[in-house]
């Protein structure tokens, strides 16, 4: 499906990724920024999948009962190791802001610029 | 800001759409995608790996040192976040209005509702079944180490949420914890030294049909390793995020 020209599942990913940006710059709660980048990640994996996918294809696994086209597995292995990394960030990301908290108080960034 | 961030957002999203107008059609069967190395994977992966997911070639056979650094990436995060000095063990000093409303909610914790204990009292088994199915039928269907791992360690987390960490961290052996949570980064360096060792390749795996059953093995080692692995580690990170009421 196709949009001015413009595929409609792209689109969609692109709007999940401007919803994610927004929220990570204009929100001041780091925990909401954290949750925005999330949504930019999501974003970016949604598209990579997308990107391999096939008119009419089937998951790449060869058994019997299956047949060509398939879908790509590339797409499928890398966002694998994306979802990976992101996790990996969220959790260092959440304990730095425990930390924050702990010694500041608050998570708030415009309240944290005006401690002394 | 609310201005700055919108502009923002509609210049990264006119770039954007101006990316995506270039790029070939979707789902078309002559995309680069399809038509590169990945068209290779498709007809040669059963024959080169013997593994029937192609994801699971891919991940483990094509792109092995990925994966083996992707398994490291995570080990290192829960070196990261256990290394930060437990900061939910001493309470915040009062400062700001933020400040005395989140210790507000902190000391009005609710209990936990006897539906959703039950409910994930019940299905905990479930799910650990769910788990070790995807495993285990990992070859045939859309599944393998990762996504059982997740499985795992989301039933550790809904265990640990419902049951306080003291119980869910009982999960996992004291003893062995340590090496549980190494144990993606260990298998995965010992699988490659075994793999140097027949193949003078590191991470190599024997490709001749004489060495089916051991390639097999190193396969289902390295799976395994990365869901447990994987799902110590995920419940690891959240046990040391969750603060203690």
């Amino acid at each position: 499906m196709t949009l001015l020209g413009l595929d409609l599942d792209y689109v969609a990913c692109i709007v999940l990724f401007c919803v994610g940006l927004y929220m990570l710059v204009a929100k001041s709660n780091l925990i909401k920024k954290v949750l925005g980048l999330n949504v930019m990640e999501t974003a970016v994996f949604a598209f990579i999948v997308t990107s391999g996918m096939i008119d009419g294809g089937q998951e790449p696994i060869v058994v019997a009962g299956s047949a060509p086209p398939y879908t790509s597995p590339i797409p499928h292995a890398m966002v694998l190791t994306g979802i990976v990394v992101a996790v990996s960030v969220t959790a260092v990301a959440l304990a730095l802001i425990a930390q924050i908290h702990a010694h500041y108080g608050t998570i708030e960034v415009d309240e944290l610029k005006e401690l002394p | 800001m609310r201005t700055f961030a919108l502009a923002l957002v509609l210049v990264v999203a006119a770039t954007m759409v101006i990316g995506i107008a270039g790029l070939p059609p979707h789902g078309d069967p002559d995309g680069p995608v399809h038509t590169h190395v990945g068209a290779r994977y498709l007809e040669q992966g059963v024959a080169e790996t013997g593994l029937r997911n192609l994801v699971t070639a891919v991940l483990l056979v094509y792109r092995g040192f990925d994966t083996f650094l992707e398994v490291v990436v995570i080990f290192t995060a829960l070196v990261a976040v256990l290394a930060l000095p437990s900061a939910t063990r001493q309470p915040p000093p009062p400062r700001g209005e933020g400040a005395a409303a989140s210790r507000r909610e902190a000391d009005d914790a609710v209990p936990v509702s006897p539906v959703v204990f039950l409910v994930v009292r019940l299905l905990a088994p479930f799910i650990a079944v769910f788990a070790l199915a995807s495993l285990y039928r990992g070859h045939v269907t859309p599944g393998g180490g990762f996504q059982s791992a997740a499985i795992i360690g989301a039933m550790m987390i809904a265990l640990g949420l419902v049951f306080g960490r003291e119980h869910a961290a009982r999960l996992v052996p004291h003893g062995a914890k340590a090496w549980l949570q190494a144990l993606g980064p260990l298998v995965f360096a010992a699988v490659a030294f075994v793999g140097w060792r027949l193949t003078g390749a590191f991470l190599g795996f024997p490709a001749d049909e004489a060495a089916y059953a051991l390639r097999e093995a190193m396969v289902v080692v390295l799976e395994v390793a990365i869901a447990v692995g994987g799902a110590v580690i995920l419940a690891q990170l959240f046990m040391a995020l969750d603060a203690p009421s």
